[in-house]
């Protein structure tokens, strides 16, 4: 575990999901419960329906954390009336959009929230079994869940009659093993089933044939770990908090050269200059801020000039960008974003499952233009083959949003700082020297 | 037969904790690596007998991920983020220095004194740390040289103390 809270903490502490962060034991059974944890799924359980607990989601407003931003509490209620057989609440611990750490961040220090979030979602649902999909990578916040759970085991909330209800519950953990792609819904359940993961095409949602062919609620760890509050306070009071079409708090991870990188809860609405410039400190010393990735690097860039623009998922979009995953990634003058949108096609060249032509093509033929970029051996022409490889990437042309996230790194990074690009293709640019380290160290 | 007894109980043990057989695949091919330090093709093909799959599957699964070793790795492997808010924060010098002290070159090589292997990774979610990496199934932050060479002096130690003490050599 980390020696030290970077982010909401303290007096900084944001109202709904980071307010005890820094409560020495906040990990363990006994002090999340000191503090009012689980009263919320002993109530639930204990005297109210389900759709009462989905009432007060949908009434909350809140939108997926995941990326897409999906509602909610019109996800819930997807899900088919009960057959009989088994369904499932299937959460996303994939966390491998680059530049975004919270889920990280939430499981580790208070893995009893998300927890019990989780339940109170099972419960809505009416599923007896959660599935928490981890990546492997996360050694630390796994252990974590698995000894919160094994706690949770020893007093009978997870089990056959917690709180003495007749709803039993069970928590499994799921770990992947190093693809980002995992992220994605259907590839994620698929690999949860045991296979590659290459994302299915949808229909059918999730909802009616998800996990083990069986209706599937699936969700982030933010968005669950939200639901204790929602359910305690009621969506309502949640709703009172954003703008009136993003409400709520957010996690937002911070990153890159910043003098503060952290996890910070904000509410949605607040501008990415009170994010960067006063959460996170602001640039380095003798630095000045070029660019940040408002969302994780699939959220199109945005020029420093751009500061002023909000964090809601509406002033975003009017950005031309969006809030995708709450990863912040700032960068300052001292780097050349020519190398940055290389790499970051590196990435995504990388990572494509290989089941769509476009993908699989575009981002390798991506890289080996940004390649003659880097080294001097490009030209004007390189600029055009760029633009239509990143029109190719998107538009619906591809099956998930892996293609058109890396088409946007290149449509929004030559949008916003063509000149830097011109430059490379004149052969010239003196951030990076025209150094090839970049895409050699693929 | 390429897994121990212990491995091959576990292995045999894990189908029921799914819903469908097919989900232990990955919990079984991560007890394999545990024992081997890496997936030998024997080991796929036994993995495959044990849960009763076909090996072409087993092998489909293991070569989709990055998290499962096809080729032998040190039992000291670093995995390097040098994704932007890493890189950012001084990753590929990270990289370098790892290099330079192990004598490390290419992608897959093991150091000639056996103990290290290195990949470059993709983001680990733990950004507000760079530069950071996994090492030995956990995270270690805001790297610096020294923070590396004690890492490195360390490893070497143990081998020599292990060779020492008359113990098997690691
Ligand atoms: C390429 C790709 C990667 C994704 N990675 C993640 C991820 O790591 N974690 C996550 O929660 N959602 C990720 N998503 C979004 C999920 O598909 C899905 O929308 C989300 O988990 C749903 O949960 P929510 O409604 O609570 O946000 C990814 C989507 C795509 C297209
Ligand atoms: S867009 Fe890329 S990652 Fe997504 S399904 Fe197609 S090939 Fe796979
Ligand atoms: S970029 Fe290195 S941990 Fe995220």
């Amino acid at each position: 575990m980390p020696a030290e809270l970077r982010g909401s903490h303290g007096d900084s502490a944001g109202p709904v999901l980071t307010r005890l962060f820094g409560t020495p034991g906040l990990h363990t059974l006994s002090v999340y419960r000191e503090h009012g944890g689980y009263a919320q799924l002993r109530r639930a359980l204990t005297s109210l329906k389900p759709e009462d607990v989905h009432a007060e989601v949908k009434a909350s407003g809140l939108r997926g954390r995941g990326g897409a931003g999906f509602a909610t509490g019109v996800k819930w209620g997807f899900m088919p009336p009960p057959d009989g057989g088994p369904r499932y609440v299937v959460v996303n611990a994939d966390e491998s959009e680059p530049g975004t750490a919270k889920d990280r961040y939430l499981m580790e220090n208070s893995p009893h929230m998300v927890l019990e979030g989780i339940c109170l979602a099972c419960f809505a649902i009416g599923a007896h079994d959660a599935w928490i999909y981890i990546r492997g990578e996360y050694d630390g916040p796994y252990a974590r869940l698995n000894e919160a759970i094994a706690e949770l085991r020893g007093e009978g909330i997870v089990g056959d009659k917690p709180f003495g209800s007749d709803f039993p519950l069970n928590i499994h953990v799921y770990r992947g093993h190093g693809a980002y792609i995992c992220g994605e819904e259907t590839a994620l359940l698929e690999s949860l089933e045991g296979k590659r993961a290459q994302p299915r095409s949808r229909p059918p949602f999730p909802a009616v044939k998800g996990a083990w062919g069986r209706p599937t609620l699936l969700n982030n760890i933010e968005t669950l770990a939200t639901v204790p509050w929602i359910v305690e306070h009621g969506g309502a009071e949640y709703a009172k908090r954003g703008t009136e079409r993003s409400p709520g708090t957010r996690m937002m991870s911070v990153s890159g050269h910043v003098q503060r990188p952290g996890n910070y809860e904000v509410e949605l609405g607040v501008t990415f200059e009170h994010v960067i410039m006063e959460l996170a400190g602001g640039p380095l010393p003798g630095r000045t801020l070029k660019a940040f990735w408002p969302g994780g690097c699939s959220a199109p860039v945005l020029p420093a000039s751009m500061l002023n623009v909000h964090t809601d998922m509406e002033a975003l979009a009017a950005a031309k960008s969006m809030g995708g995953s709450g990863g912040v990634i700032v960068m300052d003058d001292t780097w050349c974003m020519v190398r940055a949108a290389a790499r970051l096609l590196q990435f995504y060249a990388w990572e494509s499952c290989g089941k769509c032509t476009p993908c699989r093509i575009g981002g390798d033929w991506a890289v080996r233009t940004f390649t003659r970029l880097l080294d001097g051996t490009g030209g004007a022409v390189d600029l055009e083959i760029l633009d239509r490889i990143q029109d190719g990437l998107q538009n619906g042309r591809c099956l998930c949003g892996l293609g058109d996230s890396a088409g946007w790194v290149i449509m929004s990074s030559m949008r916003h700082f063509r000149e830097e690009y011109e430059a490379h293709a004149r052969g010239e640019c003196e951030l990076c020297g025209m150094r090839q380290e970049v895409a050699a160290s693929a | 037969m390429a897994l121990s007894s212990h491995a091959r109980e576990e292995i045999q043990a894990l189908p029921p904790h799914y819903p469908q057989l097919r989900s232990a695949v990955m919990p079984a091919l991560d007890i394999a690596q545990e024992e081997l330090g890496w997936l030998p093709k024997e080991a796929m093909v036994e993995v495959a007998e044990l849960l009763n799959l076909d090996t072409g599957y087993v092998e489909g699964v293991a070569t989709f991920y990055t998290l499962f070793h096809l080729k032998p790795v040190g039992p000291h492997h670093f995995y390097v983020c040098t994704n932007l808010s890493c890189a950012f924060r001084g990753a590929n010098d990270i990289v370098a220095h790892i290099r330079e002290r192990t004598g490390l070159k290419e992608p897959g090589d093991i150091s000639e004194d056996g103990l290290f292997s290195l990949d470059e990774v993709e983001c680990l979610g733990a950004c507000e740390y760079a530069p950071m990496m996994r090492y030995e199934h956990a995270y270690h932050y805001d790297l610096t040289p020294e923070k590396i060479d004690a890492l490195i002096d360390a490893a070497r130690a143990a081998k020599t103390a292990s060779k020492e003490g008359g113990a098997d050599a690691s």
